[in-house]
Parts: C-alpha cells; sequence; structure tokens
C-alpha cells in the first residue's frame, strides 16, 4: 500500500506533518501538497493536524537555526520529492542534532545542501538580474520567472531597498504576483490583478536608453570573453533583462 | 551635449578602473531609497565578463595631467564633457530605483585643481545622501593632492575610499605619469587607514596597479601589494592588464593585454589574503615571474612535493588551505566533517574539492588515488598543464558533437 500523506502547501504545515510522522513512528511513501495527482496505487490520507508556528521553535531547538534555513530553502525548490528528503534528513537530525549539517556523507544531508545552495543562490542572482519597469503613477513593476520560488525572498529583500516606492513583481511562472504598498507586501493570484490598462511612465524609455547605452559602453573590447559573461550570467536570466534581451 | 552623449564619454573614460565591488558595508537609509548588501550585489556583467553592480562614471574626463598611459591625458585630442552633480544623481537615482545597479562609483579626471576637483565630488555626492537620502553603495575616488579636511568630508559620505597607485615602482611613475607621486597617494592611503570607522569609509580602501605597461616583475608588484595590505590594510588590489590606448615611445606596444599574467596575480593576492602565503613562498630572486603555464598554488606544491602528500583526516587547517584543488569553503567542510566520521575521496567530491587537481596532493585515510609510483614531479606537472587546457578542449568536442 503506498500511503501518501496530504499538506496544507505550507512550509508550517509540511513540518508539523513529518513531526507527527516521525513521533507515530510512521514511515511514508510519499509526501505531497494539495496539488498532488493521485494515481490508482496510492492510497491518500489527510490528517487533521494543527497548524502550529510553534514547530520552528521545535526545529530550531534540535537541528539549529541553519539547519532550518537549509531546510526552507529546499522547500522553496522545485525538486520533485522534496517532502520526502526533509523528512529523512529531520529524522537524521533528531539523532545527530545540530551536527546534522556536517554529515555530508549522509545521501540525505547531501541532498538538502545541494538543493539549498542552487536555491539561495538563483535567489541572489535575482536580486541583482530583475528589472523594473516605471508605470503610469511611479509604479515599479518587474517580471521574473525563476525555478525556485524565490518571490518572499525577493520581496523581503526589495522591502528593505525601495521601501518608499510602490512596486510589483509578478512570478509569470507561477502566476503570483507580490504587492508592495510602502508599508508591507503581500502575495496575491496574477489574476485578481489586471496591469494591462496601466502604460509605461514617460520618463522610461528614456532611461532604458540611458542603460542601454551605458552597458554597451562599460566593456573594454580588448578584452572580450562571452563565456565569462556567459558563465556569471546564464541566459536564463536574459529574457527579462533589457540590456541584454536583443541579443538573446 | 544631451545627457546620453555625456554618458558615453563618461563611462567610456572610466571603464579601465577595474574596482566594482560593492561589498563589505551594511548601510540603510532611514527616509530615502536604498540600502547595502553586505555581501555585495552584481547587477549585470559586460562583453568583457566583468561584473556590473556600480554606476561607473567620471565626473569629467577634464585633466591637466598627462599620464602616458591614459586615455583622458591633457594632450589628446578628445570629446570632453562634464557632469553636473545634479545629473549624475538623477542617473544614479533613476538606475537604482529600476535595480539596474548596486549604487555609484565616482571618479574624475583632474579639473582646475586636486582641492576644486575633490570639492565636486563631495557637492555630488552630499546631494545624494543629504538631500535624495539615498542609502545605495557608493565608492569614491579620492584626488591625490587634495587637502586634508576634504578627505575627510568626502569619507563621511561614501562607503569606500581609494587612490589608485598605477605602477608599483617611484620609476615607473616619473616615466609614464610625471605629474603624479606616489607620496601623494600614499597620504591618502595612510590618512583613510588612520581614521577609518564605522561612519567614515566603513567599506575600506581599495587600489590598482597597470600592468604590463613598464617593466617590473611579478616579484616586485606582489611585494608592493605584500607592503599595502600590511602597511595601509587595503581591502583589495586590482591589476589592470595594460591596454594601450595612446601612443607614445615610453608606452610598449602589446598586441593583447596580458591577461594569463593579470589572472596569475589576482590567484597570487588571494593565496595572500586568504590562504597565509608569503610572497616569499611564490617568488624569489632566481624566479621573479609567475608560471604561465600552471597556477601559482599548484606551482608551490610542485616546487615542495616533499611537503606533500597530506593525509585529509588529519591535517591543519593550513595545511589543507596549501593544497590545490582545495579552497577555504572545502577546507572548512573538511575541518567540521572529519570530527564526525573518515573521509574518503568520494566525500571529497560532494564536498566541492576539485579532486582533477587535489589527487595528486593527498591521501584519505592514508590511501594515495593513483599509483604511487607516479609520485614524480615531472608526471603530475605534465597533467595540470594539460588539465588548464581542458576547458578548450570541451568546447571543441561539444562542437563536434552537435555537427554528427
Amino acid at each position: 500500500m503506498n500511503s501518501v500523506y496530504i499538506y496544507q502547501d505550507t512550509f508550517i504545515s509540511l513540518l508539523n506533518l513529518i513531526d507527527y510522522l516521525i513521533r507515530h513512528h510512521i514511515k511514508p511513501f510519499q509526501i505531497k501538497n494539495t496539488r498532488y495527482q493521485v494515481t490508482l496505487l496510492d492510497t491518500v490520507i489527510h490528517l487533521k493536524i494543527e497548524e502550529d508556528e510553534n514547530i520552528l521553535s521545535k526545529v530550531i531547538h534540535f537541528v539549529g537555526i541553519r539547519a532550518l534555513q537549509n531546510m526552507y530553502y529546499v522547500f522553496i525548490s522545485d525538486v520533485d520529492n522534496l517532502e520526502l528528503i526533509l523528512y529523512y534528513f529531520y529524522l537524521n537530525g533528531l539523532k545527530y542534532r545540530e551536527n546534522i549539517l556536517k554529515y555530508r556523507n549522509l545521501k540525505c544531508v547531501d541532498k538538502v545542501l545541494k538543493i539549498s545552495s542552487f536555491v539561495s543562490h538563483e535567489c541572489h542572482k535575482y536580486k541583482g538580474f530583475i528589472r523594473f519597469k516605471e508605470l503610469k503613477n511611479h509604479l515599479l513593476y518587474a517580471e521574473i520567472e525563476p525555478v525556485s520560488d524565490c518571490l518572499r525572498i525577493l520581496s523581503h529583500h526589495f522591502q528593505k531597498r525601495l521601501k518608499n516606492e510602490y512596486w510589483l513583481i509578478k512570478d509569470v511562472k507561477r502566476n503570483i504576483l507580490s504587492l508592495y504598498d510602502k508599508k508591507k507586501y503581500i502575495l496575491v493570484d496574477a489574476n485578481t490583478f489586471s496591469l494591462d490598462t496601466i502604460k509605461e511612465s514617460e520618463e522610461e524609455k528614456q532611461m532604458a536608453q540611458l542603460w542601454k547605452t551605458f552597458y554597451d559602453t562599460i566593456g573594454i573590447k580588448e578584452r572580450k570573453n562571452e563565456r565569462c559573461r556567459r558563465n556569471f550570467m546564464p541566459k536564463k536570466y536574459w529574457k527579462y533583462m533589457l540590456e541584454v534581451e536583443s541579443e538573446l | 551635449m544631451d545627457l546620453k552623449e555625456k554618458l558615453k564619454i563618461l563611462a567610456d573614460s572610466a571603464k579601465y578602473d577595474a574596482s566594482c565591488s560593492s561589498s563589505g558595508s551594511t548601510r540603510k537609509s532611514n527616509r530615502g531609497m536604498g540600502a547595502t548588501a553586505f555581501s555585495g550585489i552584481c547587477h549585470s556583467f559586460a562583453s568583457d565578463g566583468r561584473c556590473i553592480s556600480l554606476l561607473k562614471i567620471l565626473m569629467t574626463n577634464i585633466c591637466i595631467f598627462d599620464c602616458k598611459y591614459c586615455l583622458n591625458r591633457r594632450s589628446n585630442n578628445i570629446k570632453r564633457a562634464l557632469f553636473t552633480p545634479e545629473e549624475v544623481c538623477e542617473i544614479t537615482l533613476n538606475f537604482y530605483r529600476r535595480n539596474y545597479i548596486e549604487g555609484l562609483f565616482l571618479s574624475s579626471g583632474i579639473i582646475k585643481s586636486p582641492d576644486y576637483t575633490m570639492e565636486l565630488l563631495i557637492k555630488t555626492v552630499t546631494l545624494l545622501r543629504k538631500k535624495y537620502h539615498f542609502g545605495g553603495y557608493i565608492h569614491c575616488k579620492a584626488i591625490p593632492g587634495a587637502s586634508e579636511k576634504l578627505l575627510k568630508e568626502l569619507g563621511l559620505l561614501v562607503d569606500r575610499l581609494s587612490a589608485n597607485i598605477e605602477l608599483p615602482t617611484e620609476n615607473g611613475l616619473k616615466l609614464l605619469a610625471p605629474n603624479k607621486e606616489s607620496k601623494k597617494v600614499n597620504q591618502i592611503m595612510q590618512y583613510v587607514k588612520t581614521n577609518r570607522n564605522k561612519k567614515f569609509v566603513p567599506a575600506g580602501q581599495s587600489t590598482q596597479m597597470i600592468i604590463g605597461a613598464t617593466k617590473e616583475s611579478d616579484l616586485e608588484i606582489m611585494n608592493k601589494s605584500a607592503f599595502m595590505y600590511q602597511n595601509y590594510q587595503l581591502k583589495r588590489v586590482f591589476y589592470s592588464a595594460y591596454i594601450g590606448v595612446n601612443h607614445d615611445s615610453f608606452l610598449p606596444t602589446l598586441e593583447q593585454p596580458p591577461l594569463k599574467r593579470e589572472n596569475r596575480l589576482y590567484q597570487a593576492d588571494w593565496l595572500l589574503r586568504y590562504y597565509h602565503f608569503k610572497v616569499s613562498d611564490l617568488l624569489n630572486e632566481k624566479k621573479p615571474n609567475f608560471n604561465i603555464l600552471v597556477d601559482p598554488k599548484c606551482d608551490y606544491a610542485l616546487h615542495h612535493l616533499e611537503e606533500f602528500p597530506k593525509e585529509i583526516n588529519t591535517c591543519s587547517y593550513y595545511d589543507l588551505l596549501k593544497i590545490p584543488g582545495i579552497g577555504i569553503t572545502s577546507a572548512k567542510r573538511i575541518l567540521s566533517s572529519r570530527k564526525v566520521f573518515t573521509i574518503t575521496f568520494d566525500d571529497l567530491k560532494k564536498m566541492g574539492v576539485v579532486l582533477k587537481r587535489a589527487k595528486y596532493f593527498i591521501t584519505c585515510n592514508h590511501q594515495y588515488l593513483l599509483n604511487p609510483t607516479m609520485y614524480q614531479k615531472k608526471f603530475i606537472e605534465a597533467n595540470l598543464v594539460l588539465e588548464e587546457q581542458t576547458p578548450l578542449k570541451k568546447e571543441y568536442e561539444q562542437l563536434r558533437l552537435f555537427n554528427e
């Protein structure tokens, strides 16, 4: 019997479920979110578990804050069976406590560290590569298409950086929009909010032109190095970067 | 002249400065826009593969000096431009809002006098910080010969303040930059070092040397760097391969900028700052230049084979750092992991060790990965030289794959 345990799509809910399974000595075949497509062989199990935020301090108590951070990065990755990886990571974490991250010879630890470094790398790249356009009435708008679900981390970053601006970031792939109103940001379904009617500001074109001029000027042609450029700035980011999109 | 043309001229004149780092500061603005990230953030990469994190421009390319190697020297007949402080603010703020940049890198040719130029820079940065409450990163060049009072004023507004030494020896400077004195640059570095704190130049200072314009050896260059790191607590020394923009009998004619040499100098610079190497470990009077075929760390290992192979599970942190293919990060990983289990070659791969270089110089659990009779300088050297060239080979093979 393939027992598939379902959680309510949030990190807290997943941690609560994993904690419950371990406490009751249940070894799951799969753990999945509510979007999971059930197959004939599956036995789907919905447990009624409270979404208790205290689980965070519990996890920190056992495995430490750095391990929790790594677990969160795995959670926002697009890895297929990330839930099971986290289950085995936490199971081992209860045994090795805050030393868990040192056990790189364990498969689950190796995976968690690799995935989390991929995700944090991608988030960091987007902090630099994301481009805002100014729309009429001073609204800033950007689109992204990240592999991992970086939107929350990016919103947090720009909340500090562009705190006296109104801005929106759209994750095109997941169709989620982050809205910031100079106080806090919220994530909403992109369909509930239409931007089609808002045009670019008059200044926008001029600034984009200036930036392209700067970009084309600053490279030294005697040092041209395409491989190096692509290494640091892979093509997957280019689609929304005005200075290179024409080269695609 | 419109803003676009000015930007083109003044970015073009600024592009030869190598520095673009935006790290080391944790500033944030309480009222306006902007913050800095301690790790620094790259916002784009130019066609030459160098990162763009700051809006790198000159205030003006008008200059009263006549340095032989410089595009902006007085005797060159080129288009000159001058930004107004408001124009610099407008571009910086607009670029920053759109997340094109992490901040501003403002340098300048010397217009009228060092003090006058410095006042112009101060006026611009003051506007950004006080009027627009800009909290992003600002790196400014200090103008040699400007008064200490102005240096103090500028240092309180910026994250990084730097002055370029340009050439490693006094002789080189006399030959190519007769208006520049290294004494004045040293004065700036000394002043910044003595007065640096959380409010004054929080991200520290850096400098730059041109490589290949004069005849200095790598040994002279590295000794100069080591001296400056020690005496002025510099964050970075940047090396910039000489590119001929002027024709002059004092200047060499190079077909290609010496990029490989620049690369070796950077590698050695890292070894000095993070890997506890000394200049004398890498170079000496008999061998005053780096080996172009293998990197300095491999070269060191090849010349000290008696120190190797080192045992991963027992050798000290400093010994780990001496092994080619092991960096700071992987050395720390090894250190923490080997407390809880015995490390094998497979585990090293997982930790990010570059085994194709490291394998010649290590044992895991007293096992050598290769045949022990192969532990000979000639064999290892040949393989490492080959290793350096593999990226080229790979590209070629991939091309062939597509053709088939």
